[in-house]
This record gives C-alpha cells, sequence and structure tokens, in this order.
C-alpha cells in the first residue's frame, strides 16, 4: 500500500511544473473564459451574419443579373465581405481583454495567472488564433454562400482559396493582434474601439481626402490601409510585402506597449 | 517564534504625494486567524494587494512561503485570496469563473462541486453572476479561495454584505480552516467582529502599523476596567470615591461609573460608609474603545462612519 501524497508534496510538486505546462494552462483557461461570455458568440454571430449574409445577396445578384459573370472565382467575396465582418471580430478580442478592466476580472485573472507575460502572451495567442481561424472558416462559408445562390455562374477553385482564406487569417490575426494590444494598453472599452476604428478604418479612409502628399503618406504607413490593400487591393503605390509590413509594425508595436503596461503598472488603477 | 508563512518587511506604496502603506512589516503565523484592523483608508486592501503582486510596492517586500506571490506556479493550490467579491465578470455563471480558475491552476473540475457545497452556493453556480446578491458574490469569492485546498487564506472585508446566518458561518470557516493549521489573514473594520474571530491582530492606521499582538494582549493592555454602580445613596458614594481619588462620574439618577477600578474597591468603599449598593459589575472595555485608543490620531477619514466598501460591478462592460 503507498501512502496517499501529502500536501506538502503536492506542492513542492508544483514547484517543479515548467513554464511550458503554466502556459497550457493559462491558454485552457483563456479559451474557456471567451467561451463564456455572451459577447463572444453575439460578435462572432455579427461576424457570419455579415459575411454569409453579403455572400448570398452577391451569388443571387450574379445570378439575377442580365450580364452574368461567367467563370469568375467566387472567393472574390471572402475578402470583401471580410473587410466589413473583421470589426466584429477585432471587437470581440478588444472586449475579451477590455471587460476584464471595466468588471475588475482582471484582479482573479492576476491573482491565478500572477506571472504577467504569461497571462499576455495566452490571452494574445487565443484570442489572435480564434478569430482567424473564424474568419478563415466564415470566408469560406461566404465563398460557398455565393458560389451555392450563383450556381453555376461562379467557380470555387481550390488553390486559389487556400490563398485567399490565409490572408483573410492573416489579416484578422494581426488586427485581432493589435486590438489585444490597444486592449491592455487603454484597459477601457470605449477608448480602445474608437482607437481600433480610427487606425482600421477611419484615418485610412478620411487622410487621403484631403489632397496633401504627406497626408496620403501618412495613411500608407495606417494598419487598416495595409488590410485594405490585402483584402481589397485597391490601394496605390502599395505592395503585399509592405501592407504586411505594416500590419505586423503596427500588431507588434502596440502589443509590444500593452504588454508592457501589463507587466509594469499596478493590476488595474 | 512561530513559523512565519508570510512576512511583509518595510512595505511602501505611494500614490503620488499619498503615502497608502507606510514601511510595513509584520508577519503572519500558520493555526491561528489574524485580524488585520484599521479603519477604512487605512491601507488594508493595498497591502493585501502587494501580498498578492497586484500592486506593485514602492519599496519593501512581501514573501509567502519564503516567496513573493507573484513567482508561484500554481498560485491557488498555496494561497486562496478573496479581495472585491465585485471584481468578477457579471456575465458568467459562477460556475464557469470557478472553472476558469481551476484551469489556471489544474485543478480537477469535481472539486468545483466540493467548493460550490461548502460555501452554500448551491444551484445558483448555474446562474449568471449579475444577478448574486453580496453576500453571494462573497460566497463565490471564497469558493475560489478554498479551491486549490490552499494552506493560506487572505481574505479582505469578507463579512460585507453577509447576513447574519452568513457571518456566522464565515466565523466557522474561519476558525475551521485556522484549526486545520491553515494561515489565515481576515481584514476587517469591524472591530466587535474581529473580537470574536481573531486570535491575532495587526492593527494599521493611516498605512502605518499601530499594535501587532494577540487578541488578549490588546484588549489587556488597553482594555481598562470599569465598574457600575448603584446605590440610593449614590450622592454619597461618589463623593467617597472621589476621596479615594478614583475618576467617577454619574451616568444615570442612581447609577455611577468609576474608571479603572475593580467591583472589590468599590464594594469596600460602600461598606466602608455603609451605603446600600443595588448592583455592581465590572465591563471591560471593548476593542472598539481599545481600537479608538490606538488609532485615535489615525483615522484616516474622520467623521465618515464606516461602511462596508462598495462594489465596482455595476460599471459598464
Amino acid at each position: 500500500m503507498t501512502a496517499a501524497p501529502t500536501a506538502r508534496d503536492r506542492r513542492d510538486e508544483a514547484r517543479d511544473l515548467s513554464t511550458g505546462q503554466v502556459f497550457a494552462r493559462a491558454c485552457a483557461a483563456e479559451w474557456t473564459r471567451l467561451w463564456t461570455v455572451r459577447a463572444t458568440w453575439w460578435f462572432l454571430a455579427a461576424a457570419a451574419a455579415v459575411m454569409v449574409g453579403i455572400g448570398a445577396t452577391a451569388g443571387f445578384e450574379a445570378a439575377g443579373s442580365p450580364d452574368p459573370p461567367q467563370g469568375d472565382p467566387a472567393w472574390r467575396i471572402s475578402t470583401i465581405t471580410a473587410m466589413p465582418a473583421q470589426f466584429a471580430l477585432l471587437a470581440l478580442t478588444l472586449l475579451a481583454v477590455t471587460s476584464d478592466y471595466a468588471t475588475g476580472g482582471i484582479v482573479p485573472a492576476l491573482q491565478w495567472t500572477p506571472r504577467r507575460t504569461i497571462l499576455f502572451l495566452a490571452r494574445a495567442l487565443v484570442l489572435t488564433g480564434t478569430t482567424a481561424v473564424a474568419g478563415a472558416l466564415l470566408g469560406l462559408a461566404s465563398a460557398l454562400a455565393a458560389h451555392t445562390t450563383a450556381r453555376p455562374l461562379l467557380r470555387l477553385p481550390w488553390d486559389d482559396g487556400v490563398e485567399v482564406l490565409g490572408t483573410v487569417a492573416f489579416v484578422v490575426a494581426a488586427g485581432a493582434l493589435l486590438a489585444v494590444g490597444l486592449g491592455f494598453l487603454l484597459r477601457h472599452t470605449a477608448g480602445a474601439l474608437v482607437a481600433v476604428f480610427l487606425l482600421m478604418l477611419l484615418l485610412p479612409l478620411l487622410l487621403p481626402q484631403f489632397g496633401y502628399a504627406w497626408m496620403d503618406a501618412l495613411a500608407d504607413v495606417l494598419p487598416g490601409t495595409g488590410a485594405a490593400f490585402l483584402l481589397l487591393g485597391e490601394v496605390p503605390g502599395m505592395t503585399t510585402s509592405s501592407a504586411v509590413t505594416v500590419l505586423l509594425g503596427w500588431a507588434g508595436g502596440v502589443s509590444l506597449a500593452g504588454w508592457l503596461r501589463l507587466t509594469r503598472d499596478d493590476a488595474n488603477r | 517564534m512561530g513559523r512565519r508563512v508570510i512576512q511583509v518587511r518595510g512595505l511602501t506604496k505611494r500614490y503620488g504625494d499619498v503615502l497608502a502603506v507606510d514601511d510595513l512589516s509584520f508577519d503572519v503565523e500558520p493555526g491561528k486567524v489574524t485580524g488585520f484592523l484599521g479603519p477604512n483608508g487605512a491601507g488594508k486592501s493595498t497591502t493585501m494587494r502587494m501580498m498578492l503582486g497586484l500592486d506593485r510596492p514602492t519599496s519593501g517586500t512581501v514573501l509567502v512561503n519564503g516567496r513573493p506571490f507573484t513567482a508561484l506556479a500554481e498560485p491557488l493550490r498555496e494561497v486562496g485570496a478573496l479581495l472585491d467579491p465585485g471584481s468578477v465578470h457579471a456575465g458568467r455563471t459562477g460556475r464557469s469563473h470557478l472553472r476558469v480558475a481551476a484551469r489556471t491552476n489544474g485543478v480537477p473540475e469535481r472539486r468545483i462541486d466540493e467548493v460550490v457545497e461548502q460555501v452554500g452556493l448551491g444551484s445558483a453556480a448555474g446562474r449568471r453572476i449579475r444577478g448574486y446578491s453580496l453576500g453571494m458574490r462573497q460566497r463565490l469569492g471564497i469558493a475560489a479561495a478554498l479551491l486549490g485546498d490552499p494552506r493560506v487564506l487572505l481574505f479582505d472585508e469578507p463579512m460585507n454584505g453577509l447576513d447574519l446566518d452568513g457571518i456566522r458561518w464565515i466565523r466557522g470557516l474561519l476558525r475551521q480552516l485556522a484549526d486545520q493549521d491553515r494561515t489565515v489573514l481576515v481584514s476587517s473594520h469591524l472591530l466587535s467582529e474581529m473580537q470574536q474571530t481573531a486570535d491575532r491582530l495587526v492593527v494599521i492606521g493611516r498605512g502605518r502599523l499601530i499594535a501587532d499582538a494577540t487578541t488578549a494582549e490588546i484588549l489587556g493592555g488597553l482594555g481598562r476596567l470599569q465598574v457600575r454602580v448603584r446605590s440610593s445613596r449614590s450622592e454619597e458614594l461618589l463623593a467617597r470615591l472621589r476621596e479615594r481619588g478614583l475618576t467617577a462620574e454619574r451616568v444615570d439618577t442612581h447609577e455611577l461609573r468609576v474608571e479603572e477600578s475593580t467591583a472589590e474597591e468599590v464594594g469596600e468603599v460602600a461598606n466602608e460608609g455603609h451605603l446600600p449598593l443595588h448592583h455592581l459589575s465590572e465591563a471591560q472595555q471593548s476593542l472598539e474603545h481599545a481600537y479608538l485608543a490606538l488609532t485615535g490620531d489615525d483615522v484616516e477619514y474622520h467623521g465618515r462612519p464606516a461602511e462596508p466598501t462598495p462594489t465596482r460591478t455595476e460599471v459598464a462592460r
């Protein structure tokens, strides 16, 4: 008969836990955290409604057109619908971070995972991963909807699909990382939402309207411009690599700032 | 000297010009309930937040089992803590809240049912926290603190919002945890409550340590005896007591209060003058008075009644 482990044995054992194990547990907890609030489901439903709804409508439109497109790939609809739908996914991400500050939930979160870098990385990974996968799946659903409603006008070539869905996933993931960083940096839902919309949508749209070269240049280095180029491809003077660089630069820089605030400041004052 | 499970050394926290905690040092030992006592704004919560690594000390250290809390891989298995019970996402169910906690520290799911049962949350665990009363939130917070079966427990004002049944339950729980040789630190501004619950008291005011001793020592050291005496000839008795050099005053038509004396002494004085006594009793000064004597100059907010700290639950999310 073996002796039952005492509390002390168990604690000594606990001390030997590797950082990887602590991180894996933090990720599991973040996953549960994400899916046990209604906001996640609502935003996901909104993104799905936009992407599948617009996809299906576009298919009907194409089918009913007097000069219907012949043999165009349906994938085009995935990136077009991803442009508005990404904001639902970004809001989902942002709220998952800032609601902890609005409700005070960051206090128990840090009591349970006091190693803040681990909490940050786990949250960032779960949120960017989840939204990227959701973006790709909804992109697929959107193209399938258009393909189905326009049958047999639109094609669905699978090798194109991988590239398109990869692009959608990348844009959503980069935006989500930016949103995570903004959430941890600003700790405030309204403030961070405004910042996301300014950087991802309003400034890239507005700045080029004034006709100054420096404003155009400024707009070109905003993350929203990079996202728009990758999804819609209608930005003069931009290349895929410059768009990717701009998006990654913003996502990396802002999340670094958010990590610094989380690890340096008091929990929620 | 007992084992020092929690060691606070020179702990200081400054917010701008305000010193919330000022060079605080004390130890907390296992096997007893240590009361952490002070008026609102004394720095109790800030101290506990620093113990848990939530706030960064301006200077000084806190060690739990010889290590800083932030170094723990499985904090729930070593230190259970309840701070503000309103600091939870109210959109989750109580059980989901506990499930997240369990995941972070590898606590098995069945343990959730055990603590839900233990704190008496019952079927409410399946409901959203939004609909919980403050007392239910306290119970949920205590359930989370107990989840990892930790040897150290920190409770910040756990009696707030509880009804009489709940308060009696908490008292029993604290005693039971201490009897299991766990280390229990409970903050409160409810002096009468600590008098009943705590074996040891750490008293602070304006962030400074005022007293650190057993409850009996603190009561004994400051708990001067008072004598209440009733006599139909109280006027004569009052004169004789004053002749003796005692501080006595009239509190009612026939009733006197004598400071720092004993029933024997007052009885003898009455006997010497052949004065009839209708009542003679000793009363120990309550901790309340002792506490006010200790913290007299240190009450941060004079004139503000001691009230439970409001929770931050109802903010927009």
